[in-house]
């Protein structure tokens, strides 16, 4: 059914590294990406913010390529780089001219090999990290609202639930020999997949990826903890205090369906129902009509790469003259409708249509305006290290279109329900309104 | 710091030979009405990107109240005489598009993406926002409400507080002053104004449409034509603004945000627009001192010594001026040391040569991240549009790399001591006062303000 097809070569190297090439000379530039499947969910217990902090150690020097030579590298060659951690992935991308291909690759390669750091950059960086923290989350309005809020009251199993960017003493506790174990459990040949987009042929990409990866050593299969959540029998509700803000915010977030289960394609197009831009459901009501909501928006955030539970989080910013009991209210009878009528067939048509429009821009699509083929990247890697299926990203779209009506409504009535989801208030320490100022109860 | 790092193993790959880079040709033509268009194909995806710009925002009309032309142009999506909001925000998914309407100082636009098999019905809908939006009353009123707390919002963000009192004292009574409503002004908006404001912004003389992606240009010229063809209009006057003032010496501007468990510092001088001959000259010292991960400030303050996570200095071009800044959130106890490294940096470029490796290197960073926007529809969209919007010459992105090869470290000199003007930066810094006051103190006068833009006693 889609028409957009990408042209995808990809093996693996006797090490069991995946090498994945998506070949288009349409522009001198060439993007790699190497995937290392072990993400900030499953990092160890008493070590909180450690994956993250550990990918940060990922520049500060490897056996060949001392502090500052990485990014010197890449930048003297044309080129931007980056890395990030998510839940259940870490990732270290590059792009550049394409004739810098084979020192990217050289420069992964080697801190693939041997991550070579000492104290005095653990201690920079560290500092590095906490005053990230505080630029994103401690000195901002509504700063970690609401995806570091949300884990500690929607989950129990500590992989899901704990501070993901980190406690500051568990990141000053974090040490060498944490670094060094950390690299040595994960970050393996046979736990990442290498990926070339762009101005490349899959014949020298591959002999490339023979050459500078093919003689690094496999290790043990990591160990995983189990991230599985205990069975929920109840909603739950927490409240965090807004320091900056003066409007009432809550969050609501249901678990969503196991991903490329029939039901996850329903509960994706369920999402752009209710959260999909101003003619989505929440936002129309909220903020368009009854005007109850300054702000109301959210969704799935990053649908293709969890690997373990995920959510479908609403974020409101609401006016102090509404209370919290009349949003949430009103908030219910959006539920409660799309449960009682589904949706009608020309929505669907037209999410359909939206959905398929927005999957063509996650695949050509950059990230932050400079990163070309940020989107297609991301996916061939989770499609790889959670799937082992790199091809999924020509035939998944099928999945999304072959959703019917009454899919829609049987998710919504399966998932959304009281006993499958958290809320968190953020609750502004000020809220700006005079003392004796009216709360409407009344949506 | 970089001379003290070691340097890598000779085994470093050497690059290979550079493949031309090659700009999609542009088609550009003229309306009889004044429209202007400029098309080109990307055929990355089966989609287009485009942006209807016109050539006014707040600055022209900056003497009625602040952010006008802003509130406007969120309002312009909100219903026309054929559509209610609601159907146009359900047209708009229905032909799998996004459309964003948005106004700066010197441009407002209506920037829109879609699949190309609806091309037409997507161009039909923005030819009515550009010219039959009705401004509804009640949705007028919403926008108002909204926007209000909005601008409350803002005054708690560092960044924000930064960027604003920056901007107040580099351009004073100029528009360019004027980044954000008050709530009062907010309060006074009347839709009668802002219709005003349409009618005399939104006109074929003053616009450009600008299409990039997979079509093909004659057949798309056509249907601009039987859309926008009998739309007409006179391009507003021209206005004359005061003179920015000309700050001499350091001065520093302490905003006290209570509470603050970090420091917002900003600094920044006047410099030049993008049509200077100047520009690419001061780019290039722009990316050696901190506009790349590789730069001397980033190596410093965050790779060297950890007070920061994300330090930067931008140039920004606005159309009458532009002026340099230095940004950087840090720990409250390394305010002073931190300033103390921003300037040593600008001095250092004002009075020691740069290397010939370091430029070189500088030289390939941004030649070649100049390429990088070729591989998307979006990324072509943008430079396509800063050569359009700029007035540049038609050859700017073809020469661009050329030209900054040729720059020598001798050309950086000057251009860092004419531009880095170190001796008359103006110092804002956005944190808690009992914790940093006595730091900023020591690079200047200082002035203290709350967080609402009122002066309080030293």
């Amino acid at each position: 059914m889609s028409s957009l097809q990408i042209p995808i070569q990809h093996t693996t190297l006797k090490n069991g590294l995946r090498v994945v090439i998506a070949p288009d000379a349409t522009a001198p530039v060439v993007t790699v990406g190497v995937y290392y499947k072990i993400g900030f969910r499953l990092e160890p217990q008493g070590r909180s913010g450690f994956a993250h902090l550990f990918e940060h150690m990922m520049f500060q020097g490897s056996e060949n390529a001392p502090k500052m030579q990485h990014i010197k590298l890449i930048n003297s060659s044309g080129g931007v780089l980056n890395g990030s951690t998510m839940y259940d992935v870490t990732n270290y991308y590059e792009a550049v001219p394409s004739n810098g291909l084979e020192r990217v690759l050289w420069l992964e390669a080697d801190r693939m090999r041997a991550l070579k750091v000492d104290d005095e950059n653990l201690r920079n960086q560290r500092d590095v990290v906490k005053e990230e923290v505080r630029v994103n989350v401690l000195n901002q309005p509504y700063g970690g609202f609401p995806w570091l809020d949300m884990p500690p009251v929607a989950f129990r199993n500590w992989a899901n639930a704990h501070n993901f960017y980190g406690d500051f003493h568990d990141l000053d506790a974090a040490d060498l020999a944490d670094v060094q174990k950390f690299f040595k459990t994960y970050y393996l040949p046979n736990n990442a997949v290498l990926l070339m987009l762009g101005d490349v042929t899959p014949k020298d990409g591959f002999a490339f990826a023979e050459k500078y990866f093919g003689s690094i050593p496999a290790g043990a299969a990591p160990p995983f903890a189990d991230p599985t959540e205990p069975p929920q029998t109840e909603e739950r509700r927490g409240r965090v205090e807004e320091k900056f803000g003066t409007l009432p915010a809550m969050a609501i977030a249901y678990v969503i369906p196991t991903r490329r289960t029939p039901d996850w394609y329903a509960m994706a197009l369920l999402d752009q129902a209710l959260h999909g831009g101003r003619a989505g459901r929440i936002h129309r009501e909220l903020v368009l009509e009854k005007q109850i909501a300054v702000e109301a928006e959210g969704g799935v955030d990053d649908i293709f790469g969890f690997n373990g539970p995920a959510q479908m989080t609403t974020r409101i910013l609401h006016k102090p003259e509404y209370s919290d009991t009349a949003t949430l209210e009103a908030f219910d009878a959006i539920i409660r409708e799309v449960q009682q009528n589904g949706i009608p067939e020309d929505e669907l048509q037209h999410l359909k249509v939206k959905w398929r429009s927005d999957y063509y821009s996650t695949l050509e699509g950059g990230r932050g305006g400079y990163m070309p083929r940020y989107g297609l990247m991301h996916l061939l890697a989770c499609f790889t290290l959670f799937d082992n299926e790199p091809e999924l990203v020509n035939s998944i779209l099928d999945g999304f279109l072959a959703v019917k009506r009454e899919d829609i409504q049987r998710v919504a009535k399966k998932y959304l329900l009281p006993q499958n989801r958290a809320i968190v208030f953020r609750a502004p320490v000020n809220t700006g309104l005079p003392a004796d100022a009216g709360v409407k109860e009344a949506a | 710091m970089a001379s003290r790092a070691p340097e890598f193993s000779a085994a470093v790959p050497a690059l290979t030979a550079e493949r031309p880079v090659t700009w999609p040709k542009r088609t550009r033509t003229r309306l009889a009405n004044g429209l202007e268009i400029v098309l080109a194909e990307s055929h990355s995806i089966p989609k287009f990107h485009g942006e209807l710009y016109l050539r006014a925002g707040n600055a022209l009309v900056y003497d009625r109240s602040t952010g006008l032309a802003e509130m406007a142009a969120t309002l312009v999506r909100t219903g026309t005489s054929k559509r209610a909001s609601r159907q146009i925000e359900e047209d708009l998914r229905r032909l799998g598009a996004d459309l964003g309407s948005s106004a700066g100082q010197d441009t407002s636009a209506i920037g829109f993406a879609g699949l190309s098999e609806f091309a037409e019905p997507l161009l039909q809908l923005v030819n009515e926002l550009a010219r039959e939006a009705s401004f509804p009353e009640n949705e007028f009123e919403r926008e108002r409400r909204q926007k209000l707390e909005e601008v409350k919002l803002e005054r708690t963000s560092p960044g924000f507080l930064a960027g604003e009192r920056l901007r107040k004292i580099l351009f004073g009574a100029h528009p360019y002053a004027l980044v954000s409503p008050s709530e009062a002004q907010v309060a006074a908006y009347k839709r009668d104004d802002l219709q005003t404001v349409y009618r005399e912004i939104y006109t074929p003389e003053n616009a450009l449409l600008m299409l990039v992606g997979d079509f093909d240009p004659q057949a798309m010229l056509k249907t601009i034509e039987k859309i926008f063809g009998n739309w007409s209009g006179k391009k507003p006057a021209a206005k004359e603004f005061p003179a920015p003032p000309k700050p001499q010496g350091r001065r520093v501007y302490l905003v006290h945000n209570p509470g603050s468990v970090q420091t917002q510092i900003l600094a920044g001088c006047h410099a030049i627009t993008r049509k200077h001959p100047d520009w690419i000259q001061l780019g290039l010292a722009n990316s050696l001192y901190g506009g790349a991960f590789n730069s001397r400030l980033v190596m410093n303050i965050r790779e060297d010594k950890g007070y920061t996570y994300s330090p930067r200095s931008s140039v920004h071009p606005l159309r009458q001026h532009g002026y340099f800044s230095v940004s950087a959130a840090v720990r409250n106890d390394v305010v002073a040391a931190s300033l103390t490294e921003i300037f040593y940096e600008l001095d250092k470029l004002r009075s020691l040569p740069v290397p010939d490796a370091e430029l070189a290197d500088a030289q390939n960073y941004l030649t070649g991240v100049f390429s990088m926007g070729l591989a998307t529809q979006e990324g072509l969209l943008s430079q396509f549009s800063t050569v359009e919007l700029n007035e540049l010459p038609a050859d700017y992105l073809e020469t661009y790399r050329d030209k900054v090869r040729a720059i020598t470290s001798a050309d950086l000199m000057a251009t860092a001591r004419k531009y880095f003007d170190s001796a008359n930066m103006q110092i804002v810094v956005v944190g808690d006062r009992a914790q940093i006051q006595d730091q900023a103190a020591l690079f200047g006068d200082l002035t203290i303000f709350d967080n609402q833009g009122n002066q309080l006693p030293g």
